[in-house]
């Protein structure tokens, strides 16, 4: 009995070591973790709602939804207005591992959108100027513009 | 007895390993990360069924132990079973197919079929509001793989050759009977193609598009219906081509996301006819000001915005029309999110005579966001 016992724990020990094994590490594609040097544009902005069907796992495209914020605290650059409409790529995916061949530049530590939540978002202008893939706008009627473009996304807890 | 107990232990204490091996791996994971565990997030919002379904979402997502293991298990399946899982289809000689395109084939429509009318509803619109501006509509209805090689799903379609889905001709009808024109590619594949697979096959094996021979000929057919219409009279800029070979792993091989199958599986060499501008080795470009915009999804990207450039369905029809077009390209936006953008840039319309609008058919049923009606009011003051 001892003998299997101890082969267990080794076992979970091992396990354990593989999770902390450098080649578990980051993506290939992440960036310098730090949203001070991406985009031109840094907020503090609350995330006002998830329209229906903005965001899923979508298999076949790559896409970028369009979600709406209030501005709370401009810390860098300027926007328009105090609600702003901000592109994300692939919306589904957790920040840190949303970057690739695509869009290499793009990061943060959210895990998953929710409304309510708090971002810092580091932005660049003019999500087509970035972006050229599907764009799903739930926001098209409201005429959004501009559209920012999000390179990093943390989430702010409060 | 003691024998009993110490099989019992080599069960039990394996087996809570594994249960316990994700969520030790991911925890220490995180915190080697400086990170906040993950699964105390279960404490940041209220436990409502929908913010606990989102939690373990979430916790899915993350899972490192998911992450590595399932690319391998995908290869596995799919070198020891020929199952490329729940998304894709495979078919015969390694043809895969988009699992969506292959029920829009074989299911039939629920009468009253809301999806359908809202398509006409959106098209019977967009066709009016361009029709106030002295522009022509065509709509272009692409037809999936499926239809095109039924044959290469299952045997049992050898002698099927291109089907039109009931759907597609349930549109094809609506159309007609609402005085929208609209061009008939399965008519035109099927003339190519008839019983066999053709030599130069229209669609790729491992992939949801057309191939170049595919993209051209769909073009070819849409600048002769047009130039035939009167809409826009042949222009005069004599386009150069060369051949450009590409390597490609198809979408559908991508869409497993699992690196071993994509080293396993040979990517598929096509040749494409890249349009060059006259007179010169650049490649060709849209123009704004043209007479023709194009509206649609992936089809018009492939070839032409990815490798090799200048080479897709609208190179080709710029150069069938021998003048430049422009575009609005929405992967998988087919349906609603191209007008939408076109709604958003109202230039795009100035000095057009006809739109042409490609969607996928099996947007009929799936399209990205639905069917809905988009107002180009805002465009209204452009100049003619």
């Amino acid at each position: 009995m001892c003998e299997s016992m101890r082969s267990a724990g080794v076992g979970i020990w091992l396990v354990l070591a593989g999770g902390l094994a450098p080649g578990c590490g980051p993506a290939a594609y992440d960036i310098e973790p730090s949203r001070d040097t991406h985009g031109t544009i840094e907020v503090t902005a609350r995330l006002l709602e998830i329209p229906p069907g903005a965001i899923f796992e979508r298999e076949l495209y790559n896409y970028a939804t369009v979600l709406k914020y209030q501005v709370l605290e401009v810390h860098r650059g300027k926007v328009n207005g105090d609600v702003i409409y901000v592109g994300h790529y692939n919306p589904a995916r957790p920040r840190a591992q949303v970057a690739d061949k695509l869009v290499p530049a793009i990061g943060g530590n959210l895990k998953t959108f929710h409304a309510g939540d708090v971002h810092r978002l580091s932005l660049d202008g003019a999500m087509l100027d970035h972006f050229s893939g599907g764009v799903l706008n739930k926001y098209a009627e409201e005429g959004a513009d501009p559209i920012y473009w999000a390179v990093w996304t943390d989430l702010v807890r409060e | 007895m003691c024998n009993k107990r110490l099989i019992d232990w080599v069960v039990i204490v394996p087996l809570l390993a594994i249960i316990a091996a994700p969520g030790l791996i991911q925890t220490a994971f995180e915190v080697r990360n400086r990170e906040r565990p993950g699964v105390f997030e279960v404490f940041d919002r209220a436990p409502t069924a929908r913010n606990l379904h989102d939690f373990e979402r979430d916790l899915e997502r993350s899972s490192l132990v998911l992450r590595v293991l399932r690319p391998w298990v995908q290869y596995g399946r799919f070198r020891l079973l020929a199952d490329p899982g729940e998304k894709a289809v495979a078919g015969r000689d390694g043809w895969l197919f988009y699992e969506p395109g292959v029920r829009f084939v074989v299911e039939r429509r629920s009468e009253p079929w809301q999806p359908g009318r809202a398509a006409i509803d959106a098209i019977r619109a967009f066709r009016d509001e361009l029709q106030a501006r002295g522009i022509v509509l065509y709509v272009v209805p692409v037809p999936g793989k499926e239809s095109v090689y039924p044959d290469q799903l299952a045997w049992r379609a050898t002698d099927a050759g291109v089907i039109v889905p009931a759907r597609t001709a349930w549109l094809f009808d609506e159309l007609r009977r609402h005085g929208i024109a609209a061009i008939d590619l399965f008519t035109v594949f099927r003339q190519l193609r008839g019983g066999r697979v053709h030599a130069s096959p229209l669609y790729l094996a491992q992939d949801t598009h057309w191939s170049p021979q595919g993209a051209q000929l769909a073009a070819h057919a849409v600048a002769e219906r047009i130039l035939r219409s009167g809409a826009i009279a042949l222009g005069n800029r004599r386009y150069r081509a060369r051949t450009a070979a590409v390597d490609r792993v198809g979408d559908l091989v991508l869409m497993l996301q699992s690196p071993a199958i994509e080293a396993f599986v040979s990517p598929e060499r096509v040749l494409c006819r890249q349009v060059l501008e006259p007179d010169s080795d650049v490649p060709y470009h849209d123009e704004p000001a043209a007479e023709v915009l194009v509206l649609g999804d992936s089809f018009l990207r492939i070839y032409e915005r990815d490798e090799p450039g200048s080479a897709g369905f609208l190179a080709q029809l710029a150069s069938e029309l021998q003048a430049p077009v422009a575009s609005i390209v929405n992967d998988g936006g087919g349906a609603t999110l191209v007008r939408q953008e076109l709604a958003r840039r109202p230039n795009l319309l100035k000095n057009k005579r006809v739109v042409i609008w490609e969607f996928a058919e099996r947007d009929l049923r799936d399209a990205l966001d639905g069917w809905h009606i988009v107002s180009l009011d805002r465009s209204n003051s452009i100049p003619r």
